[in-house]
């Protein structure tokens, strides 16, 4: 995967201290992160916090980005990572529960059943599912991106899309 | 499958991205670029070695450990913590992050942290980063994160099943779950001062506003509850017993050991940390080269020390 012309230039502009160019990079990927985060935790505020978190990552990173690798994947990569962390996280009860916390925002309707039958996936699977089908990854990159086997990727798919095909 | 996932629609979705778009703007206006590539051992190395020195030869630093060697009888200082002298773990925040220092001396760096406090139990830790709040746990897993601007001074308190933590941001004083959720402005011109829990409760918020009043508030509906500012937030009680045991010294704010009998004292000027017997007989135990045992080139600040197994 190369990273195209304009995105190339738009990471050269923002290393400059451009701020159009880290604002092509976060009009260009913003959507997908953010889509990607929320498919995984099925919590907006979450899902919000989370592609923010990623960016701001890159920020602090910037001077360190090879600007001749795709930006695409390295966020990806924080965004799905931290996505899967979160979902584990939320079960922490005991003193880091909150009795009074804000209820998850509900989803829309559109498309309840594929969403749903996604959130009953454990959060590994449901990373995999979206870095193939939403992102369009080959299963190698995602074993790169997550830095699990293969294998593993193959059949976190295998069982996913066999779940997904039950309920959907 | 790839459209049917890009049409489920995500409440609010325009909103986030310009909010998200305000917070990430800002930390890049507010970025300082990296400078050219050049080691920075050398620099680090004289450094540690300069506040080292000058800690042991300074003459306050010199008259300050005479007297103290005269009133309480310290022989020498230890080169290194080998042990704190109660049950519990130190929290310490130095240039190189947060440090969790074990009873047995033992230290590990939980990551690059600016500021950190325990939670009540001392089963998670709060850190801020300069635009992310953390919480994670003692072995520095982060559990999770929650990207805020300039944060400051986070401080967890509540029970076991309810807890907030307070932090400053951007010049506002937010609350936010022990779970990272619920986030929400609690005053828009606070004080440039850490906020203090009252002891057993995630409701009751202590803080300084910018104007020099103190507030005490319910979080939950910002009721003030109190106009008689508690001694608590303002006492300086361990500070002055610990200029009472130790003598006349620059000392940072003392923090006490989770059984109450010792107090962990910072002396920059010195280079040390001193603990006090501030129950009972009088004992002190001193341990130098606080600053390079931290990898830090600033004096490292000790941020809690908690908590007494159950």
């Amino acid at each position: 995967m190369g990273a195209g012309r304009d995105e190339r230039a738009s990471v050269r502009a923002a290393q400059r201290g451009s701020a159009s160019g880290i604002e092509a990079l976060f009009r260009l990927h913003w959507p997908r992160a953010y889509r990607a985060a929320f498919l995984v935790v099925h919590d907006a505020a979450a899902a919000e916090d989370i592609a923010q978190e990623a960016f701001l990552a890159a920020v602090r990173n910037l001077d360190r980005f090879d600007r001749r690798r795709p930006f695409g994947p390295w966020l990806h990569r924080i965004v799905v990572n931290r996505a899967i962390d979160w979902t584990r996280a939320r079960q922490l009860r005991g003193e880091a529960e909150l009795v009074d916390a804000e209820a998850p925002a509900d989803p829309a309707p559109l498309d309840a059943s594929l969403l749903g039958a996604l959130a009953a996936l454990p959060p590994e699977h449901r990373a995999v599912i979206v870095l193939r089908h939403l992102l369009e990854y080959t299963p190698g990159e995602i074993a790169e991106l997550l830095g699990i086997p293969r294998g593993t990727v193959n059949s976190r798919l295998r069982r996913g899309l066999d779940a997904l095909k039950e309920t959907v | 499958m790839r459209k049917r996932l890009e049409q489920i629609e995500i409440p609010g979705e325009h909103e986030a991205r310009e909010r998200s778009w305000a917070v990430v703007r800002a930390a890049f206006a507010e970025r300082e670029p990296a400078p050219r590539r050049r080691s920075w051992k050398p620099i680090a190395a004289v450094a540690v070695a300069l506040v080292a020195v000058a800690g042991l030869l300074s003459p306050p630093g010199r008259a300050v450990l005479d007297e103290i060697r005269e009133v309480v009888g310290v022989e020498q200082a230890q080169p290194a913590l080998f042990s704190l002298p109660a049950p519990g773990r130190l929290l310490v925040t130095a240039d190189s992050g947060a440090w969790v220092v074990d009873e047995d001396g033992s230290k590990r760096l939980l990551g690059n942290y600016r500021d950190a406090s325990w939670s009540p139990f001392g089963r998670f830790v709060v850190a801020s980063r300069r635009n992310e709040l953390v919480a994670l746990t003692p072995d520095g897993e982060v559990r999770w994160t929650l990207a805020r601007p300039d944060v400051r001074f986070p401080r967890w308190g509540g029970t076991k099943t309810d807890t907030r933590i307070a932090y400053l941001s951007a010049g506002t004083l937010r609350i936010v779950g022990g779970d990272g959720k619920g986030d929400r402005l609690l005053d828009s011109r606070p004080g440039d001062r850490a906020p203090l829990w009252r002891p057993g409760s995630a409701h009751v918020l202590i803080y300084e506003r910018r104007d020099g009043s103190i507030r005490v508030v319910d979080v939950d509906t910002g009721a003030q509850l109190e106009r008689k500012v508690p001694m608590t937030f303002l006492s300086q009680d361990d500070l002055r017993l610990a200029h009472d045991l130790l003598g006349p010294g620059d000392f940072a704010p003392p923090v006490r050991s989770p059984d109450g009998k010792w107090l962990a004292v910072g002396w920059p000027e010195a280079d040390q940390l001193v603990f006090v017997r501030a129950v009972g007989g009088r004992q002190l135990r001193a341990v130098a080269n606080v600053s390079s045992q931290f990898r830090s080139r600033s004096f490292p600040t000790i941020s809690g020390w908690c908590c007494l197994s159950e």
